[in-house]
């Protein structure tokens, strides 16, 4: 075989306590898409992380074409020609596309800023990649999936030998996808390297020739596509033998019980001043999920933060229950505190719960132990006991907070994308948690007897994902959310292909 | 290696503020030692200055570092709840003169009154004073939007010019001579601890610091402060805190406990009102709450450092000639000394893993 266009050998690096990469190589060669596979927190993206020199490993080398890269420099490893298109986007709103593009480039002279050639090879790249993008257009108003373009032609502008992706699926609805792999394909066959970090299986085994899988930061499966099958890989993952995630047959049905939220025409005003959320009408029932699909950026936040009481509509009215659990979106900033340790974590949503508090003192003992329930069940990996959200791997963030809000026993349950970022047996667990609770207690449902409402009554479930498989898969009731319009799918659409017209459908609406 | 060693060492919530602390005196001391060598002092001597004006003797120590700190000690705990709560309440200052308005004006108007009655009454006034200066910068960000920094930074001018026409005019004393009021009732002031100038404000303070660490850590309203003041975002998304009402407490009692500061510095020092009643201590209580990591607990000892530095500053200049501006710059190389330590020290601890 060529010699490897990227070579990572015995990389080590640790975050205070945590070790997140322990002993992890790889090696990528020219004109293949080689997949990073892992659970979260096994560390796929502190290793590409490494290799883009924004971190300084502990251990382990970086080679370039057999050139050894000096640790922990941006400037070299984009000079040696690797470009990364990170996980969240990096573009600066209020500049258009083309200064974007300009960023960190060394385009131009002195104080003057040459974006008349910007522009050009932003046009001659848009006609090799078949990428459109209006170079001159502020990114604050494009789509998600038109930032995503930018984000992979400001990599490509810098001619990158090789080009990490970082979940770059999770913003594109199917069609999209398509067309990215068609794009990575193209660019392999010029005999660059893409490397793709991932989380759906099947859909890296589209398009991956070769994959790595890293678990608990090591080194634990290099092979060829042919090689390796779903099942294999999800073993190699997590290290034992997992139940199948299919479709889980008696997820959907069972009979909807009273109302407890419901939106009449409700409008709600982005952040930037736009409706993101425009004339949704919406009822949920007790005992019933209601799936929302779509890609990300579409008035998710904002219908999931009404939905949830979290914040007023601009218009319309919307008649919420008092106790409503909210898993966000936006993890990093939303349902944790960073710097708060596991029982503060769990005391946001439980400091003025009467079983945790004396008076008008939070009861920490209680309060940890609430804590240790959620850590036990939902498989929170912790270094420590007073071990900070912050010190917590991307997976385990998601568990703990998942799990917090499952405890609070609401009325209302509002999640985005709660799959994400969750390893396969834990994206199972929550699977059959989520039917369990849509389902109610039996047991306390009986207690509670005819006419009143019982104690544990099962709440009603709203379900944003990007992940159309999930929707249909759990949800009694789907809509897509396009542009802030919530349109139901009629039974005959219920399949990712129907639901992805629909979300192109109406795009230009 | 060594950075890395203290880090490992730093995984306890105290030894981290404190070791940034000591690392900071440290550097501080020898940048001050330095300068005051360039500048032609024996910095030696110039220290020892220092330390025997600010603790040369027990009463020494009580009447003049201590009641040196008591005002820092609660404009300091005004300071540490505000920025707990993510309100940047730069008003202590003019907040601390509403306060000793208030109090000045309490212990007048009601000359005849019982001590039992007319010193709570006067505290009081106080603080409430202090709360209510804090109203218009609340309101315009509440209502408007507008950032409290500059407000309250503006507030300060309002304060402190204020004072002065009242002290030349409505205010001043009968006789009409000095540009200050007549000193208040008798019942009006804090009594005297021993034989010294320290008075009850300082235990005063004390009890108050205690309780607000103790409250941030163990009540339903302190973890709501904390939660706010570290993420307003997840705050609000967890759905049981309103964020608005926290900023709004915590913005009031900020500025009631930089009132009192006031209100204290009256009935304990000053017993009247006059211009430039307070060397800055609102300013400086801003270093003191972040040399303390915005621990109360913590804000006791770092308002204690600047009291033995405002102290020694009055032996240095005349023991050694050391010109007191000297000391205003030791307090700022302090305070960039602690930030440099602070962000040294929490520099990649605080990095994600990530995958």
């Amino acid at each position: 075989m060529a010699r490897p266009a990227v070579e990572m050998r015995s990389v080590s690096r640790r975050f205070g306590p945590i070790e997140a990469l322990a002993d992890a190589s790889l090696s990528a060669y020219p004109g293949e898409v080689h997949a990073l596979l892992g659970e979260n927190g096994a560390g796929k993206t502190t290793l590409m992380r490494v290799l883009c020199g924004m971190l300084r490993p502990d251990g382990g080398e970086v080679l370039v074409e057999d050139r050894r890269l000096p640790p922990g420099g941006t400037r070299a490893a984009a000079a040696a020609g690797i470009g990364m298109v990170h996980q969240h986007f990096t573009l600066l709103p209020s500049l258009t596309v083309a200064e974007n593009v300009a960023l960190g480039t060394r385009e131009g002279s002195g104080l003057r800023l040459a974006l008349d050639r910007v522009h050009a090879r932003l046009a001659e790249l848009e006609r090799v990649t078949g990428l459109p993008v209006d170079a001159g257009a502020p990114v604050a108003g494009l789509s998600v999936g038109a930032k995503q373009r930018v984000e992979i032609l400001k990599a490509l502008y810098r001619d990158p030998r090789v080009l990490v992706l970082d979940e770059p699926t999770t913003v594109l609805g199917p069609q999209e996808v398509d067309w990215l792999f068609g794009v990575l394909r193209s660019l392999v066959a010029g005999g660059r390297t893409v490397l793709l970090i991932g989380h759906k299986l099947d859909e890296i085994l589209r398009v991956a020739d070769r994959v790595t899988v890293l678990r608990r930061g090591r080194t634990v499966l290099e092979a060829a596509r042919q090689a390796v099958d779903a099942p294999g890989l999800a073993r190699a993952m997590i290290g034992r033998e997992t139940t199948p995630a299919g479709r889980s047959a008696q997820a959907v049905g069972g009979a909807a019980g009273e109302r407890v939220a419901r939106l009449e025409v409700v409008g709600v005003r982005g952040e930037d001043g736009r409706m993101a959320v425009r004339e949704v009408n919406l009822e949920v029932r007790r005992g019933e999920i209601v799936g929302i699909g779509g890609v990300e950026g579409n008035g998710q936040r904002e219908l999931a933060l009404v939905l949830s009481g979290r914040l007023r509509p601009s218009s319309g009215t919307a008649d919420c229950p008092t106790t409503v659990s909210l898993i966000p979106q936006d993890r990093s900033a939303g349902g944790l505190v960073p710097g708060f340790d596991l029982a503060e974590n769990t005391a946001l949503a439980f400091h003025d719960d009467d079983a945790h508090r004396r008076g008008p003192l939070i009861d920490w003992a209680a309060m940890r132990r609430t804590a240790q329930e959620i850590v036990t069940g939902f498989d929170v990996r912790v270094p420590g006991w007073r071990a900070t959200a912050r010190s917590l791997s991307g997976g385990n963030r998601q568990k703990l907070l998942v799990g917090r809000e499952l405890a609070r026993a609401p009325d209302l349950l509002v999640a985005e994308n709660p799959m994400r970022g969750l390893d396969i047996a834990a994206a199972a667990f929550l699977r059959d948690k989520l039917v369990e609770l849509k389902r109610g207690n039996p047991s306390v449902a009986e207690v509670g007897g005819a006419g009143g409402r019982p104690a544990h009554a099962p709440p009603g479930i709203v379900l944003f994902s990007t992940d159309l498989d999930e929707v249909l898969d759990l949800a009694d009731r789907v809509f897509v959310l396009v542009r802030g319009r919530l349109i139901p799918v009629p039974e005959e659409e219920r399949n990712p292909a129907g639901m992805g017209r629909l979300m192109l459908g109406s795009a230009g609406a | 290696m060594i950075r890395r060693a203290l880090r490992a060492r730093l995984g306890s919530r105290w030894i981290g503020p404190l070791a940034a602390g000591a690392v900071a005196l440290l550097a501080a001391a020898l940048l001050a030692a330095a300068g005051l060598a360039l500048a032609g002092y024996e910095p030696v001597a110039a220290g020892r200055a220092l330390v025997s004006g600010a603790f040369g003797s027990w009463e020494r120590f009580a009447s003049i570092t201590l009641v040196r700190a008591t005002p820092l000690i609660l404009t300091g705990l005004a300071v540490a709840l505000a920025f707990r709560a993510g309100v940047w309440n730069i008003g202590a200052e003019g907040q601390l003169y509403a306060g000793a308005v208030a109090a000045v004006w309490v212990g007048l108007a009601f000359p005849g009154a019982p001590a039992w009655l007319l010193l709570p009454g006067a505290m009081a006034a106080a603080a409430v004073a202090g709360g209510l200066w804090t109203l218009v910068p609340v309101g315009l960000k509440f209502r408007a939007g507008v950032g409290e920094v500059i407000t309250t930074i503006l507030m300060n001018f309002v304060a402190i010019h204020t004072v002065a026409w009242l002290v030349h005019g409505p205010l001043q004393e009968a006789r009409g001579v000095f540009p200050q009021t007549d000193p208040v009732a008798l019942a009006a002031r804090l009594p005297r601890l021993g034989s010294g100038r320290l008075h009850a404000g300082f235990p005063v303070a004390v009890v108050l610091a205690g309780a607000l660490w103790w409250l941030l850590r163990h009540s339903a309203w302190g973890f709501r402060v904390r939660a706010v003041g570290a993420s307003a975002r997840a705050a609000a998304v967890s759905g049981r805190i309103h964020t608005g009402r926290v900023v709004l407490g915590a913005f009031l009692l900020s500025g009631m406990l930089a009132g009192l500061a006031g209100g204290v510095e009256v009935a304990g020092v000053t017993f009247a009102l006059y211009e430039n009643l307070s060397p800055g201590y609102g300013y400086t209580a801003i270093a003191v709450a972040l040399l303390a990591g915005l621990n109360p607990v913590a804000v006791l000892l770092a308002a204690g450092f600047f009291g033995v530095l405002q102290a020694g500053a009055a032996a240095m200049q005349r023991d050694v000639g050391v010109p007191a501006v000297w000391v205003s710059a030791i307090e700022a190389l302090v305070i960039l000394a602690v930030v440099a330590a602070d962000r040294f020290l929490r520099r990649g601890v605080a990095g994600k893993g990530g995958g």
